[in-house]
């Protein structure tokens, strides 16, 4: 009985692990999209005001550059937001 | 472990510590989510108003950062002010 409830205890255990993790995962790809969304809209606006008929070499160096800068921003506001948040708990 | 193991776990097997802790979690990742997607909104948001010149480096330059952050700032304190405000008004009633 012991050691039946035991690898019972252990099965439920990992299917929770499986559990949890199956959720991080989703919440991770979700969050992905989002940032994947927001840098296009706001890269394409910014770098490719008036499309052609090709994206230009100029165009494509300041998508990636909009991006890597983009990814900075959303750090800093991340850091900072959460500095408030927490601030204002106290 | 094969991609459906996570979602046949029946809920009513476990035992109280263990859904506790489930709730405890999904609390939490809810909480995160909600925080991130604050944070889409006001990168977005802020980027419109400070990353204004044209893009030639990856990096953000030493009036865009600080705008960044000023941004955040003075949007949290115009919603402290809303909130202050109406508190004030609703006192009027």
């Amino acid at each position: 009985m012991d050691s039946f409830s035991n690898t019972l205890g252990v099965n439920q255990q990992s299917k929770k692990q499986a559990w949890m993790d199956k959720i991080r995962q989703e919440a991770a790809v979700e969050q992905a999209r989002a940032l994947i969304d927001k840098v296009s809209d706001n890269c394409f606006e910014k770098c490719v005001p008036k499309p052609g008929s090709t994206l230009t070499s100029g165009e494509t160096t300041c998508i990636n550059q909009c991006m890597e800068k983009y990814m900075s921003a959303w750090n800093v506001v991340s850091r900072k937001y959460i500095e408030r948040i927490q601030a204002k708990d106290v | 472990m094969d991609s459906s193991s996570g979602s046949d776990i029946n809920l009513n097997d476990l035992s109280q510590n263990d859904k506790r802790e489930l709730q405890q979690f999904v609390s939490n990742e809810a909480q995160k989510a909600k925080i991130q997607s604050t944070v889409h909104y006001l990168t977005d948001m802020c980027w419109k108003r400070c990353i204004t010149s044209k893009i030639s480096s990856g990096q953000m330059d030493s009036y865009e950062r600080p705008c960044m952050e000023n941004c955040v700032d003075r949007y949290i304190d115009s919603q402290m002010t809303v909130l202050k405000h109406l508190e004030q008004l609703r006192g009027q009633i």
